[in-house]
């Protein structure tokens, strides 16, 4: 079941949009959810269908009633029906020992069953919801009992409550339909109970429903759409996967003996009523009841099911696992790793990483997205390079795509060349080997990034004997403890479990796992945003002194330029997917070429900004990605050939190029058809 | 005790229990009440002499007002007095004694298979998302809880004992076949007894209800372990993990795996109720001699004195399974214990 705390001003908000960007927003995840969630709805939907027209068309159609042991031959003539007959033409399922025909029976059962379900369902919304509304907005101790009651409830076995109501049920009423669904339904008020509370606690302390009493507001009715609309998110799946259980739940009953009065057909009740029927070897008396309440069963599951997977995105399908291996050639993944000569090894001797043309993809629902297309750069040892640009841009894929960590559904392509292994296309173990070896990730969030349930002495530990077997674990602590001393953790803390850290603790131990196997490169992948300015600089002083004194390379990516022009030497500015503008970072911030460029320095607040202006308009749809240059759609200097090719990166300044039509040598304008497209995902290879 | 001790957790949660067993109790109290008439009447009204009944209806204090009828049964149930039934000479706690010990053995076997399918199925389903190994996982998940225990108890009935005559299909090893009780546990007894007769004679009982009982109950456990699968395979530190380079097994069992064993037992302590439920199915299918078809049997001569005192029993085994849980939580996650 979806738990549902979203927050409540984005809640607030979409209860008031109109319902048809509402539906729109139902729909959405249903069309980006995975074919196979889907096929399990309609599937399931149809199936339901089938068993609605068997229950209300049903009777109507078969010629037998469920409670008939004999037919009318001629007028006034009856003729009974046999006992325990075996399927034929007469009576396609067979009869059971009390002559009656199961297929009526079964017919008559589904009509029953729906019945049951609907009420059933229907009693525990109603008093759910409605005692879930006043717990909530009374709160207070009776809240407080009422929501420990109905976990009691709620944890006692159903089909033993279920048991215990039709049993002190039968002192009033006779067995029958409203009694079943009665005991069937009371066990499920808790689910109703505990999400409509829980909406109605939250919102009530929402700052507007405060606000809307001091104006006089009829606040409830702010407070009723609020709930209405979380509620319509979960009640769904709740209430579907709920008359699934409804309908075990009343077999179970009938098959104990207490459901509806016999010989009502009730599937559970006639399943009961075959067990001697099975010891004598006779099956379709069994059979096919149980048949139908599998099927029936099935089918709301597979909807619940369906809409769960639909509605709760955690588990919505980006792409297959492992798709990414099989979109390379196999022979070449087999193979080893394109090693480049001698001689550009030599000339590569200096560099921490070497990255050509590379490109990064997703599938998406609404088709293939480069989020890096075609990027170039090197990284020397004991060099800063900042890779900068806004949100969205690529960065944070190029980072993951140095050490080839794709999500499910993503593809690498090109070279990333890191002491002397091709990252992109060496074979799965040596790629492994590399990554916190060779390369090293840190991450943005710090606070996540460790296992919750492990020591930082067993995060440092398995690493180290992982890369090196032949480590003692004493070893290997020693190793911990000084990687530890040198981010300026206290040793003795090195048994801690993570949530025993700080925020910026926690990603000092990350530091320490990511150089303690000083690796050539480090890739730091905005891994000071969620910290605040002390610990920033702490961690910046870090990487410094590691580029300084062991020589890594560093790749780091912002978007705070700030930082940028503390820590970087060379920038790589970034904007939809491609590189438009690289330099020295003095170069950068003194003399930006790039429009975009110039753009962010101008955002960026410093000493002397007399003004602080914004690049107006939004990056472009990475899907459909316009033909020429990317930024044209934002830029001030937007020329006519600008939309019709893309610019090349080109020379504008020592060590300094921008793609740019400003200047020459960006390329000439490509008559149009002649400009290559960028391609798919999952048919270019590597 | 300091913060974070697993004394300190341990003592939080028996005292977060007391208001749950406080509240279980009295809600079952007046759900059982709610009937009217006495048990006494209910159940043997027009057999006995009115004379005799009203006797046994002061013997048993069916005369007090509701409150101190109330106030003795909270106080009896927290003594582990359970009362006694009307149709039976037998105490509570004595039907208890003679018949948990079948339905426990029915559970641990039951429990085995479903842990076994759960798990294997389940975290090779969540790893291998969305292959046809991970649909047909998927599809038997729901397939087995849709199928009522007791309807596929009578299939495998039908097949293995009537058909094939490979097993019994009802009932537990009894008469000379069963080993000499020492704990009431028949394959613990027949192993500490050496009897390896009786062993192969009471396990070819179990087989078809633990294994039916087990189907099921492993077909919620596909479902759960494979989304908690999914969820922590995504999560950070396991990206995390695979950036430092450690081997894919190790992310899988030690990072992934290990994490996602939390919510999984936690909700299969959930399921403990469900459980229950379904054993009550089992064991009236296979009319195997356990608690729960010793409480139909009651319901069913309607002394509701025996199914108050058999309900009580099972509400405070399922806060105590409840606590059990928390405590064990604790012990793995150390993050819980703050």
């Amino acid at each position: 079941m979806t738990s549902t705390s979203t927050g409540g001003d984005n809640a607030v908000l979409e209860a008031r949009t109109p319902l048809k960007t509402r539906l729109h927003h139902v729909w959405r995840p249903f069309r980006e959810s995975s074919r196979i969630s889907r096929g399990l709805i309609f599937s399931g939907l149809g199936l339901i269908a089938a068993f609605l027209l068997l229950a209300f068309l049903g009777p109507l159609v078969y010629p037998y009633d469920g409670t008939q042991y004999r037919a009318e031959t001629s007028p006034g003539e009856f003729t009974a029906f046999p006992e325990l007959a075996p399927p034929s033409a007469e009576h396609w399922f067979g009869t059971t020992k009390d002559q009656f025909d199961v297929l009526a029976r079964i017919i008559d059962g589904a009509t029953l069953a729906f019945a049951v379900m609907a009420l059933a369902v229907s009693i525990a919304m109603i008093i759910g919801v409605t005692l879930g509304l006043f717990s909530g907005y009374r709160g207070g101790r009776l809240d407080r009992i009422m929501v420990t009651a109905m976990d009691a409830v709620y944890a006692f076995p159903p089909l033993v409550l279920a048991i215990i109501v039709s049993f002190v049920l039968a002192a009033y009423l006779s067995p029958g339909v409203p009694s079943a669904a009665a005991a069937v339904g009371l066990v499920y008020i808790p689910q109703y109970f505990r999400v409509v509370r829980n909406h109605t606690l939250s919102v009530k302390e929402e700052p507007f429903v405060e606000a809307a009493k001091s104006f006089g507001a009829r606040n409830r009715t702010v407070l009723g759409r609020y709930v209405f609309f979380n509620v319509v998110q979960t009640v769904p799946v709740i209430l579907t996967l709920n008359a699934a259980d409804a309908i075990l739940v009343l077999a179970s009953l009938g098959f104990l003996g207490y459901g509806v009065q016999p010989p009502t057909p009730e599937w559970g009740y006639d399943i009961s009523q075959a067990v001697n029927d099975v010891a004598a070897g006779i099956w379709w008396t069994a059979l096919w009841p149980g048949l139908a309440i599998v099927l029936l069963v099935m089918a709301l599951t597979l909807v619940g099911e369906g809409l769960n997977d639909v509605i709760n995105p955690l588990l919505r399908a980006r792409g297959k696992a492992g798709r990414k291996i099989k979109a390379m050639p196999a022979a070449r993944r087999r193979g080893r790793s394109r090693r480049t000569s001698d001689a550009a090894e030599q000339d590569d001797e200096g560099l921490a990483a070497k990255v050509r043309d590379l490109r990064v993809g997703y599938r998406t629902a609404s088709g293939p997205l480069w989020a890096v297309d075609g990027v170039s750069f090197e990284i020397k040892k004991g060099e800063t390079v900042a890779l900068v640009g806004e949100s969205g841009c690529g960065k944070s894929s190029m980072g993951r795509a140095m050490l080839r960590l794709m999500p499910p559904g993503g593809v690498v392509h090109g070279q990333v060349e890191i002491g002397g292994t091709d990252v992109v296309t060496a074979p799965d173990s040596e790629v492994r080997k590399l990554r916190g070896e060779g390369v090293s990730l840190m991450f943005q969030e710090p606070m996540t990034r460790l296992n919750p349930l492990e020591r930082v002495s067993d995060h440092f530990v398995e690493m180290i004997r992982t890369h090196k077997p032949k480590t003692s674990r004493e070893d290997a602590r020693a190793m911990a403890r000084d990687a530890l001393v040198q981010v300026g953790i206290p040793p003795t803390r090195i048994d801690n479990y993570p949530h025993e850290f700080s925020g910026g603790m926690r990603q000092r131990v990350m530091l320490a796992l990511s150089i303690v196997l000083t690796p050539r490169l480090i890739v730091a992948d905005e891994p000071t945003t969620a910290l605040d300015v002390i610990v920033e600089s702490q961690i910046l002083s870090l990487l410094e002194r590691l580029r300084v004194e062991e020589n890594v390379g560093i790749l780091f990516i912002t978007h705070n330029l700030g930082v940028v022009a503390e820590a970087c030497d060379r920038v790589a500015v970034m904007y939809a997917g491609k590189i438009v503008e690289m330099g020295p970072v003095d170069e950068i911030f003194t003399n930006p070429k790039h429009p975009y460029t110039r753009g962010l320095v101008a955002s960026t607040i410093s000493l002397n900004t007399t003004e602080l202006r914004s690049i107006g308009g939004y990056p472009p749809n990475l899907i459909d990605p316009p033909r020429g240059c990317r930024f044209a759609a934002r830029c001030p200097h937007v020329m006519d050939h600008c939309t019709q090719s893309p610019p090349e990166l080109t020379e504008v300044g020592p060590d300094q190029r921008a793609a740019c039509f400003l200047y020459p040598g960006a390329g000439q304008p490509v008559p149009e058809g002649v400009v290559a497209p960028s391609g798919d995902p999952q048919v270019s290879g590597i | 005790m300091k913060a974070g001790s697993l004394g300190r957790y341990i003592a939080q949660r028996l005292l977060l229990a007391i208001p749950m067993v406080f509240i279980l109790l009295t809600l079952l109290f007046l759900l059982l009440n709610a009937a009217p008439g006495d048990p006494v009447t209910a159940t043997l009204g027009g057999r006995l002499p009115p004379e005799e009944i009203a006797q046994r209806k002061e013997a048993l204090g069916l005369n007090d007002p509701l409150y101190v009828q109330y106030f003795n049964y909270m106080g009896n149930a927290l003594t582990g007095d359970f009362g006694n039934p009307v149709t039976d000479p037998r105490s509570v706690v004595q039907i208890v004694l003679d018949t948990a010990p079948a339905t426990i053995e029915l559970a641990l076997a039951a429990m085995l298979v479903a842990i076994l399918l759960g798990i294997t199925v389940g975290a090779l389903s969540g790893r291998l998302r969305d292959t046809p190994f991970d649909v047909g996982g998927r599809l038997f998940g729901i397939l087995i809880y849709a199928a009522p225990v007791f309807w596929t108890g009578l299939l495998a009935q039908l097949y293995f004992s009537v058909e094939l005559g490979w097993l019994p299909s009802q009932q537990r090893a009894g008469g000379f076949d069963a080993p000499e009780p020492i704990t009431g546990f028949y394959v613990f007894d027949s192993i500490i007894t050496g009897d390896m007769a009786a062993l192969g004679t009471v396990l070819s009982h179990l087989v078809l209800p633990a294994v039916t009982l087990g189907l099921l109950l492993g077909g919620v456990f596909i479902r759960l372990v494979r989304v908690n699968m999914l969820q922590t395979l995504r999560s950070d530190y396991v990206e995390a993990a695979r950036a430092r380079g450690l081997r894919e097994h190790v992310v899988l069992f030690r990072h992934a795996f290990k994490t996602a064993l939390i919510p999984i037992i936690t909700i299969m302590g959930l399921q403990f109720a469900m459980l229950i439920g379904n054993a009550v199915l089992t064991e009236h299918t296979f009319t195997w001699p356990g608690l729960a078809q010793a409480l139909v049997g009651f319901i069913g001569a309607r002394d509701y004195a025996a199914v108050q005192g058999i309900v009580t029993f099972i509400a405070l085994v399922i806060v105590g399974v409840s606590l059990l849980i928390d405590i064990f939580t604790g012990l793995v996650d150390p993050r819980v214990r703050y």
